[in-house]
């Protein structure tokens, strides 16, 4: 849903990269599905981002929000997703931003 | 349920005017996100949160008086708190609601029929609803859950709260399916499994992104098509029967229900006007109070303004978050929300209403037999 993916692009605080891939690591230790994060840009044009999207991360291996260079002065609006085994496409851990 | 119904036209007026200030009636409390469950549609089991103890809920549900009917208790897996009863306690001191409704995965199914039991002798003027979670039959179940054996465990907790009700007239079973990408196809089974065990309810849900779970942007929603077909079979099986009592409300109402979220979902957007900030509403475990759970946009800290839910219900933040919502800037099927807008809305309830007048014509229904009392409800 178009309106939820804007509502999760709102301005982040300082600690929010640091709650969210603890989430994650928690995840990844839970023998659930989860399988990695991906970034989700804050701005489908933003520079400093899109080039970053496609990609599948481990938690402790995702690069930090706010990103550097964020053009953002309010707060960088990229958010972190969780990828899926589901997701997956023949195994592969390319995903579609 | 008298008092309920004459609250309607004042929350109209006040979702419309602004006026006259009125306390939800519907509110659910996550008092955890803690959860044994690794479900494929949710991942609130990975979050972890600075949980208000049981004397802090103990203050908000003193600040709210009398004015929830309906608490929910979500989470997590609600039962993973060992403090439930003293929880549920606690609300039908201060608040005496009519309904109180708890979802489970069943996984602590050695433990959960006696805290049910502590629960309905606490409470014995509000209705205790226990809904099963059920999402596939047998290994579909365990697959779609993320633990193995939990079908198994599923079945122990239903037979033993089911034998729960001939002492305790306040207590009802429900069952309750998500319907998503995963089980969409295999959805006649899990309805005839579902309705071939006659628990008092039988609820589903569509499987949506929320912020709540952390699903926002995954493919967990099944395709419309899918899902208008899946869905069809089940209104066609609830029409196919005749229901008793205060059953032909909630079953009429569960069918509007269904339709309502092939509606949603075809024109996405809010097809009825939606209440969550005026009479339904979430407090999460960390003390934010939400207007939905598919938002979940905090509107304040009950932990900031001294537990006092007037103060964040009645605030500034509180009246942006109307605002949007009022404008229609989202939309969601979510259930628990949506038959609080149905009854919110006339002509929903004016189709109810005759439905009901229908069903109770015997020339028309001779034929058909009688089913258990179902209950309405989401989660």
């Amino acid at each position: 849903m178009q309106w939820l993916d804007e509502m999760i692009r709102a301005p982040k605080d300082a600690g929010y990269a640091e709650r969210a891939l603890a989430r994650y690591r928690l995840g990844m230790k839970g023998h659930g599905a989860l399988c990695g994060v991906r970034i989700l840009p804050g701005d489908e044009h933003c520079p400093v981002c899109t080039h970053l999207a496609a990609d599948m991360y481990q938690p402790d291996e995702a690069p930090r929000i706010p990103l550097a260079g964020c053009p953002y002065a309010e707060g960088c609006r990229c958010a972190y997703r969780p990828v899926m085994t589901y997701e997956l496409v023949n195994g592969s851990a390319h995903v579609d931003p | 349920m008298i008092e309920i119904l004459s609250k309607i036209p004042r929350f109209m007026a006040y979702r419309r005017f602004g006026w006259p200030k009125m306390l939800p009636i519907n509110l659910t409390l996550s008092p955890s996100p803690r959860c044994n469950s690794r479900c494929l549609t949710c991942n609130i089991w990975m979050k972890r949160e600075d949980e208000l103890t049981l004397e802090e809920w103990d203050k908000v549900f003193q600040s709210l008086g009398h004015a929830p009917f309906w608490f929910t208790v979500s989470g997590g897996e609600p039962f993973m708190n060992k403090e439930i009863v003293e929880l549920c306690q606690s609300f039908y001191r201060h608040c005496r609601p009519g309904i109180i409704n708890i979802p489970t995965n069943s996984l602590l199914a050695h433990r959960i029929p006696q805290k049910v039991e502590g629960i309905c002798q606490s409470c014995p003027e509000s209705q205790v609803i226990i809904n099963l979670s059920l999402d596939g039959v047998g290994a579909k179940h365990d697959h779609i859950r993320g633990v193995e054996g939990n079908f198994e465990k599923f079945e122990q907790n239903y037979k033993a709260l089911m034998a729960l009700k001939a002492t305790y007239s306040n207590l009802t079973i429900g069952v309750h399916s998500v319907i998503s990408r995963f089980n969409v196809d295999d959805a006649p089974e899990l309805f005839a499994y579902a309705f071939s065990i006659k628990p008092d309810s039988y609820i589903t849900e569509i499987a949506e992104q929320r912020i709540e779970l952390d699903t926002v942007g995954l493919n967990i929603t099944p395709p419309r098509d899918k899902y208008g077909w899946a869905i069809d079979q089940l209104i066609a099986r609830i029409e196919s029967r005749h229901f008793g009592g205060i059953s032909k409300v909630t079953e009429a109402f569960r069918v509007e229900y269904y339709k309502l979220v092939k509606r949603i979902l075809a024109e996405q957007t809010q097809v009825i006007g939606c209440y969550a900030g005026w009479a339904s509403a979430q407090i999460y475990a960390n003390g934010e109070v939400w207007p939905c759970c598919i938002r979940a946009d905090s509107i304040k800290n009950l932990r900031d303004v001294n537990y006092d839910f007037r103060r964040v219900w009645f605030s500034p933040e509180a009246e942006r978050i109307r605002t949007s919502i009022r404008n229609k800037e989202c939309y969601c099927p979510l259930a628990n929300a949506s038959y609080t807008n149905m009854l919110m809305h006339p002509p929903t309830v004016a189709r109810v209403g005759a439905k009901v007048a229908m069903a109770s014509i015997p020339l028309l229904n001779s034929r058909e037999q009688p089913e258990p009392t179902p209950v309405l409800g989401g989660q």
